[in-house]
């Protein structure tokens, strides 16, 4: 084992060859403030918010590409840092919208959270950057505002290289780089898998969901509440964001990276696909079928009745094993044991089997 | 899984069988590919050219129903090159010298006549399996799917054990399941041979001792499983209770099955919406969505984390849960008087050793891996560490057996299912969200270009696929990701529901019906004007009117 060091702001720390200086830090919780990193992509060092003071070095390093040497010497908070965090958000925002209330409308905006932290050099006049939109993109989900771009790349470099797909790509230079499609295609049309990894990454609120732009509530005035999936056997964990006063779902968002099995991301199911929860079709009231043949709606009080006396007819007449259960592996653990403890307890048969064929 | 979902990143070697990973799991293989791009190596078989093929260093393109040959054809290559672990297989396993006679006559160049697959790709494959250290074996339907299910798992866990790739990280055997809850419902015991836990029904101490917690008598006639139950509709089965789960959509050759529900005397159906099934059913209650009820999930890697509700359910729709305690309730049968779902998680935990550690306290932030045996045991990240558990693992020796039904002239193509990356089982919530839809309308079979060729049939053009037991309309798409004698479609749209098709023939020892093989044809469909006949857009399918 090496005992080489490094020091971060006076502390020693032990240099572990590959490491970056932003990982190093993490290690003696200091916190490093970063915009177009994320842990899972390749680090690119373009948005210089991250940038640190390196002992002997005349310029300073972007702590989420540079490794640690032994015997660094590194400052991350400074005058001289610090000024530079401000600098670089400042040239930032004036890329973007600068009206907060605008700017936070849908998606948090991380911009804005960091000028709360570590201040700016103040507001600059609107840089004119004739950005390209997408506005004939049908797809239903993913929104791109190139208003709010900032060009860090995230969307696209998660789309390359996490979801492996490149459906999107940095089109054009300068002041005009957006993010595009091929040939400027809607997403549906492309490679695109609709997993709106695009739309986590973003710092920026850049890449939207449609539906919850179209809905109208900022993301901060909803509610998480943690739950799993209810699709594969993954078992992701999502964020049901809900409208408490409408009972209603708005969206769905991951969970940060690095905390749970899915790593911050989702898949289109998870994602996208909770439509049906609030649908019209969705059965409200208990039904019965009547002598006539057809179903009617009525009380649970009766259609609970019914079931029982249906189940346990069937018993009288030709015994317990006459009856099959079948649950469904849709349904939680605990349903799942109650309904074989009906089975076998209430009725008195093994008949009974979840449907995990398909 | 043996293993854990984050361990995949750090594998070097993965051999995917019967699993198309981007489209099932996505997630899953988003961790495959970071393993690839890191440098692992990835070999997939799978009768069709899937997206995972593409990334892959070997595609093992075997012909379907074949998996045995290939896999004992693997085992051959790795013992007759001396590549087994010797020493883990005589402290670990018992039973190999039976495999080692079995796979001695499985050589490489007859299973490229079989499989279709180069004998030099099985030696490769072979090779580069049993001399990487961390090399996992990933694997779904494709696998069980088959009558020869349980001899496909022996065949994969030969391998495994073979060359003693267990009990560390980023190897081991490993189904990945196709719903969020399957691994749950049976570790609940929502099976006819296990109670919670895994508790074999047929023990009978384990009866007594539920008989015990319970309060009754607990039957000692085996039960049906679900294929044998399905076949038993309108014969012994005279009732039935369905609860989320839409049999005259998922099972196979359902045109039979739904001659027989006629037969049957009453049926409840608890979901949340107007599934096929309600057809038939006598009562409907209305449910309520994941969305809307508190409980765990566990996942494919053995991982219980919870459902919470964060809304309420729409109208007089209640928990699935709190549905059962009612009919249990006035069926005469006394619960104990539990307080919220953790009470019943904890009745769970106290029969079954397995859960003993774990309660919705202890997975409020993060789930916990089971086995968990006590209150203060971590997760168990990998099975098997420090050796095999229970004892010694047991090598079962398997010869290949034939698909039930093979291509003859009359059916001459091979015909698989499965589903695709946006839409989920019998899609009635998938189909419920209208940009889902948009991306995949309708039903299609895909059929290879040189085959629609010969039978002049045209890409997007209509046409009928046909089997032994029923007949089903939809577009054609002519692709190269399948093989020339095969044919595959999703099962996801009721207007060309792919299960009258599929046989009904199971698996020996779990009931699995085959879906992914029975012989087919295609009838090219002249009418012009059909390609109106099935617009694709998603319809209501089930009216309130009186069973058929
Ligand atoms: S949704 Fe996913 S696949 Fe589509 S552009 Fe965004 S990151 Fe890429
Ligand atoms: S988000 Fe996608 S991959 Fe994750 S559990 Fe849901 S369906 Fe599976």
């Amino acid at each position: 084992m090496s005992e080489q060091t490094l020091t971060i702001n006076g502390v020693s720390i032990d240099h572990r060859p590959g490491e970056t200086i932003l990982e190093a830090a993490r290690r003696l919780d200091i916190d490093i403030p970063t915009l177009c990193h994320d842990d899972r992509i390749e680090p690119v060092a373009a948005c210089r918010i991250c940038l640190v003071e390196v002992e002997g070095s005349r310029l300073m390093q972007p702590s989420c590409h540079s490794k640690t040497q032994p015997d660094m010497v590194i400052t991350t908070e400074s005058q001289r840092v610090s000024r530079n965090r401000q600098f670089s958000l400042s040239l930032h925002m004036a890329d973007t919208v600068s009206d907060r209330t605008i700017a936070e409308d849908a998606n948090p905006n991380r911009l804005f959270e960091l000028a709360d932290i570590h201040g700016t050099a103040g507001l600059w006049p609107h840089v004119d950057s004739p950005r390209q939109g997408r506005p004939m993109d049908v797809n239903r989900f993913i929104h791109f505002r190139e208003d709010r771009c900032i060009g860090c790349a995230l969307c696209t470099r998660y789309c390359d290289e996490i979801e492996g797909v490149t459906a999107i790509t940095l089109a054009h230079r300068g002041a005009l780089t957006t993010i595009s499609t091929a040939d400027e295609l809607s997403l549906t049309d492309t490679t695109c898998e609709l997993c709106g990894g695009c739309i986590a990454v973003c710092p920026t609120g850049a890449m939207t969901e449609k539906a919850a732009l179209a809905y109208g509530k900022p993301e901060k005035e909803l509610e998480k509440i943690r739950t799993t999936c209810n699709f594969c056997g993954v078992g992701c964990q999502l964020d049901l964001n809900v409208d408490r006063d409408a009972n209603r779902i708005v969206k769905v968002t991951p969970p940060p990276p690095g905390t749970t099995v899915n790593d911050g991301n989702l898949c289109v199911k998870g994602r996208f696909a909770n439509d049906f929860i609030h649908h019209k079709d969705r059965l409200t009231e208990p039904l019965v079928r009547d002598a006539d043949g057809v179903l009617r709606p009525t009380s649970w009080d009766e259609a609970l009745d019914r079931v029982v006396e249906g189940l346990q007819g069937v018993v009288t007449r030709h015994g317990p094993h006459s009856l099959g259960f079948v649950s469904s592996s849709r349904c939680t653990g605990e349903e799942n044991y109650l309904f074989q403890k009906m089975s076998r307890a209430a009725f008195g048969t093994h008949n009974v089997h979840q449907c995990a064929a398909t | 899984m043996t293993n854990s979902i984050p361990e995949i990143r750090d594998t070097d070697f993965m051999l995917v069988i019967g699993s198309n990973t981007s489209e099932a799991h996505p997630i899953i293989a988003m961790e495959m590919k970071q393993a690839v791009r890191r440098g692992a190596k990835l070999a997939v078989a799978d009768p069709r050219a899937i997206w995972m093929s593409s990334i892959a260093d070997w595609h093992l393109q075997i012909e379907a129903g074949s998996d045995v040959w290939l896999l004992n054809a693997l085992a051959h290559v790795i013992i007759a090159e001396g590549l087994e672990d010797k020493e883990w297989i005589a402290e670990n396993t018992e039973g190999f010298a039976a495999v080692k006679e079995t796979v001695a006559s499985y050589t490489p160049e007859k299973a490229e006549e079989v499989t279709g697959v180069p004998a030099d790709m099985i030696r490769e494959v072979a090779r580069a399996y049993a001399t990487t250290r961390k090399a996992g074996i990933y694997y779904t339907l494709g696998i069980t799917e088959h009558t020869t299910g349980t001899d496909n798992v022996y065949a994969l866990s030969n391998l495994v054990l073979m060359t003693g790739h267990l009990g560390g990280p980023s190897m081991g055997m490993n189904p990945l399941r196709g719903q969020n809850n399957v691994q749950g419902a049976n570790d609940s015991g929502a099976t006819p041979v296990f109670y919670p836990g895994y508790q074999w029904a047929k023990d009978e101490e384990v009866r007594a001792k539920f008989s015990a917690a319970w309060g009754v008598e607990q039957p000692d006639v085996p039960g049906l499983n679900l294929n044998e139950m399905m076949k038993k509709v309108g014969t012994q089965i005279k009732g039935m209770y369905l609860m989320g789960e839409d049999i005259v959509m998922s099972e196979p050759n359902v045109g039979r099955l739904e001659k027989a529900l006629n037969d049957i005397e009453f049926m409840v159906v608890q979901d949340i919406f107007l599934n096929e099934s309600c057809r038939y059913a006598d009562v409907v209650l209305p449910a309520a969505a994941f969305a809307e009820k508190d409980g765990v999930f566990t996942n494919t890697d053995r991982r219980v984390q919870r459902v919470r509700k964060a809304i309420e359910p729409p109208g007089q729709a209640r928990a699935d849960w709190e549905i059962i305690l009612d009919v249990m309730d006035r069926s005469g049968y006394e619960n104990p008087p539990y307080e919220g779902i953790a009470d019943i998680y904890a009745e769970m935990a106290s029969l079954a050793p397995k859960f003993a550690g774990i309660s919705h306290e202890r997975i409020e932030d993060d789930g916990l891996q089971w086995p968990v045996h006590t209150m203060d045991a971590p997760s168990t990240i990998y099975l098997h560490k420090g050796g095999v558990l229970r004892g010694k693992g047991l090598f079962q020796a398997v010869e290949y057996r034939a698909p039930f039904e093979q291509a003859d002239p009359e059916y001459p193509l091979v015909l698989s299912t499965g589903r695709t990356l946006y839409h989920y089982n019998a899609a009635t919530q998938t189909r419920r969200v209208d940009g889902l839809t948009e991306k995949q309308p309708e039903a299609f079979i895909e059929i290879h270009p040189r085959t629609a060729r010969v039978l002049s049939v045209d890409d997007g053009a209509m046409v009928d696929v046909v089997t032994r037991r029923g007949r089903v309309r939809c577009r054609a798409m002519v692709s190269r990701q399948v093989k020339r004698n095969t044919i595959w479609m999703p099962f996801h749209f009721a207007e060309a529901r792919a299960n009258l098709l599929t046989t009904d023939a199971g698996d020996a020892v779990t009931g699995t019906g085959e879906y992914k093989v029975c012989a087919a044809r295609i009838e090219p469909v002249d009418d012009p004007d059909v390609r109106n006949v099935f617009p694709g857009s998603y319809q209501t399918p089930v009216e309130l009117t009186a069973k058929q």
